[in-house]
């Protein structure tokens, strides 16, 4: 059992939802594997945002791209169309037949339909000035030409071969070459934007594959990190659990030692016939069945504990009576407060409702707090035990409380988060010389989370302390309580 | 009883305008005589076309050179304009371009155009032609010339595409 030190007055409560604990044991139980599953998730998370970021660029990229590669496909065509307009137009140079000149004609004016429809679209999209400026242009130097090739082709229809060729080198030539080199600069024009898009894009890709890295070597370094910190915790906690084995070890040898000490030498006394008449043989024999019982005790304890964290030993729950519970206690204990010279007050409402809970396991849990209370009550000889229904604390539903109670040596503040731990006794208990093996407390704390309750503590140094065993009332216990045969005892049930 | 009288097809009641074009959907057609849209001229006499078509009128008033577009012998609306306009065979009139074209009374020889979609586009393409077609192959790209005032497919128009029948 858990010894309570002297030192600082204070007060606690030890009392945790079950949620929060199920997490809290789990967490503290799997701590390494969370922290790999988290530094997993946040790389999976920052992975997908830094592929996303990636994705979206090259999108982008090929959207540029694309945007150019049409937009040089475009001003080829409109190059193309406008060569044709010009071609047809002299072709029907080439022949004296009407209906082939018409043809031509026709050919000639169906491209410059296309050349016209192609500046149009440009200057529809142009989002620069510099593009509108050079579309506009385009679309009068454009105009300008087709006037000529109308007169030019007139007067080859006409049959007027020289007046159209006079025509055609005057105003045809130069003013088609205007056309031909504003058609250029709109192709050099593609050609600036789509290397800028392009440099931009690689500057873009760049950036993302950097930010990659940097993310990727943070999340390594991270990883490294948790990872050292979770073997030096792991290291750690070994080397105190091993100082909490070896102060265990030492704690029940010293415990084993006194009535081995005791059994060894009434032995020692009756092998060497000092012990005479068989009412000294008797009262021989009682130490020894004592100390022997003493033993047991100690040891069924230990393998107690080690079950129930081991969760071999399984709970039987059933709807019990607490007052029922506390007086079979009460009985148990009494022999060893009377020897003690203790007062126990006991105080247990009558109307107290059913609880789910293991009759045996119950009882022992309350016996290990009426026993801690007895061994740490310092000179104050009083222990008070209480049983009574309360609203849960911060809950709505009720509970039912079985506190007990003593004016005793109290706990420092410093040591109440520790009074729970397995093997643990604080320096100032040990150099009391006040035996124990500190499994008593989290036996009894083990027993109420297996009952679906919870053990707190409130206690002042030099004051005295309180433990509570908070236990839920359920509607399940009162059900089946009613649902069972009238008249008969869940205890004797179970 | 010999009764001699020109009678006229009558303007089909099926007249229906398309645009600024002609349609005509029963067999009373008329040719209709056509110049390039540019052309500031909106009506000739009967006379005036006659004198054009035999190459007798060399420009417009606007200074441009008169190109005449004809269609090939043996073409209906050939033989309707020689029938209608020129008043001439086929062999007179070639007879009469030969004699003009040597003794320098007439300036230029028509162009010939084998379709009327062919001597539509090739006044489309030259702002001093003229030309003639039915009124069911004329579109927005040329103009219709009224002749004496009239439009084909109005009663009196002078040029119909088959021969007024006598009786």
């Amino acid at each position: 059992m858990s010894e309570k030190p002297s030192d600082a007055a204070d007060r606690t409560r030890n009392e945790a939802v079950p949620f929060t604990r199920v997490l809290s044991n789990l967490v503290s139980r799997n701590s390494y594997t969370l922290l790999l599953l988290l530094v997993f998730s946040v790389e999976v998370g920052v992975g997908i945002f830094v592929i996303r970021d990636l994705r979206t660029a090259n999108v982008e990229a090929q959207r540029m791209y694309v945007g150019s590669v049409l937009g040089l496909r475009r001003i080829g065509e409109l190059q193309y169309q406008a060569q044709e307009t010009r071609r047809s137009t002299l072709y029907a140079l080439t022949t004296n037949d009407s209906n082939l000149q018409v043809e031509y004609a026709d050919q000639s004016r169906e491209a410059d339909g296309r050349v016209t429809d192609g500046i149009r679209e440009y200057l529809e999209q142009a989002r620069i000035p510099r593009e509108v400026e050079i579309g506009r242009r385009l679309q009068l130097d454009w105009s300008a030409y087709l006037r000529v090739r109308d007169e030019v082709l007139a007067s080859i229809l006409e049959g007027s071969t020289r007046e159209a060729v006079q025509f055609d080198l005057t105003g045809g030539v130069p003013s088609f070459e205007r056309v031909r080199q504003d058609l250029e600069e709109v192709k050099r024009l593609y050609d600036e934007q789509a290397s800028q898009r392009l440099a931009i894009v690689a500057g873009s890709s760049h950036r993302s594959v950097a930010r990659l890295i940097a993310v990727l070597g943070f999340t390594l370094l991270f990883a490294s990190a948790s990872i050292w910190a979770i073997q030096r915790s792991k290291m750690m906690s070994e080397v105190q659990l091993a100082k909490l084995q070896m102060d265990f070890v030492a704690s029940v040898s010293h415990e084993l030692r006194t009535p081995l000490a005791v059994i060894g030498s009434a032995a020692d006394n009756i092998a060497d016939g000092v012990v005479e008449g068989k009412e000294q043989l008797t009262r021989y024999g009682v130490v020894i069945r004592n100390q022997t019982r003493q033993i047991t005790e100690l040891v069924n304890e230990i393998l107690l504990f080690a079950s129930t964290k081991e969760r071999e030993i399984r709970y039987y729950r059933r709807p019990v009576k607490v007052q029922q519970i506390v007086e079979s206690v009460m009985e148990n204990t009494s022999e060893l407060a009377r020897a003690s010279g203790f007062v126990i007050e006991c105080h247990v409402d009558p109307e107290l409702p059913y609880v789910m809970a293991d009759a045996a396991a119950l009882s022992q849990c309350l016996q290990n707090l009426i026993v801690n209370a007895v061994k740490y009550s310092g000179e104050s000889r009083w222990i008070s035990v209480r049983a009574a229904l309360d609203y849960a604390h911060g809950r709505s539903r009720k509970e039912i409380r079985i506190s007990v109670q003593d004016r005793g040596i109290g706990i420092a503040s410093s040591e109440l988060p520790h009074v729970f731990e397995p093997f643990y006794r604080s320096p100032a208990v040990s150099a009391s010389q006040i035996h124990g093996t500190g499994l008593g407390l989290p036996l009894a704390k083990n027993i109420a989370e297996a009952m679906g309750g919870t053990l707190s503590v409130e206690s002042e140094l030099g004051v005295g302390s309180v433990f509570t065993l908070h236990l839920p009332v359920t509607e399940k216990a009162q059900f089946e309580m009613a649902a069972a045969a009238p008249g008969l005892d869940p205890l004797e049930k179970s | 009883m010999l009764v001699a009288a020109v009678v006229w097809l009558k303007p089909a009641p099926g007249w229906s305008f398309r645009g600024a074009g002609y349609a005509q959907t029963t067999s009373g057609q008329s040719l209709a005589i056509i110049v390039n849209q540019s052309n500031p001229v909106e009506n000739l006499s009967l006379t005036e076309l006659r004198r054009i078509f035999l190459g007798e009128r060399s420009h417009w008033p606007n200074g441009r050179r008169i190109t005449l577009v004809i269609m090939p012998p043996g073409e209906p609306e050939r033989e309707a304009i020689l029938r209608e306009v020129c008043r001439m065979n086929e062999k007179d009139y070639n007879n009469h371009f030969l004699h003009g074209l040597f003794t320098g009374e007439v300036f230029a020889s028509p162009k010939t155009l084998s379709t009327p979609v062919g001597v539509r586009k090739f006044v489309f393409n030259v702002p001093g032609a003229i030309g003639y077609v039915r009124t069911a192959d004329v579109d927005d790209s040329v103009k219709v010339l009224r002749i004496d005032g009239l439009l084909p497919g109005d009663k009196d128009y002078k040029i119909p595409m088959q021969a007024r029948l006598a009786k």
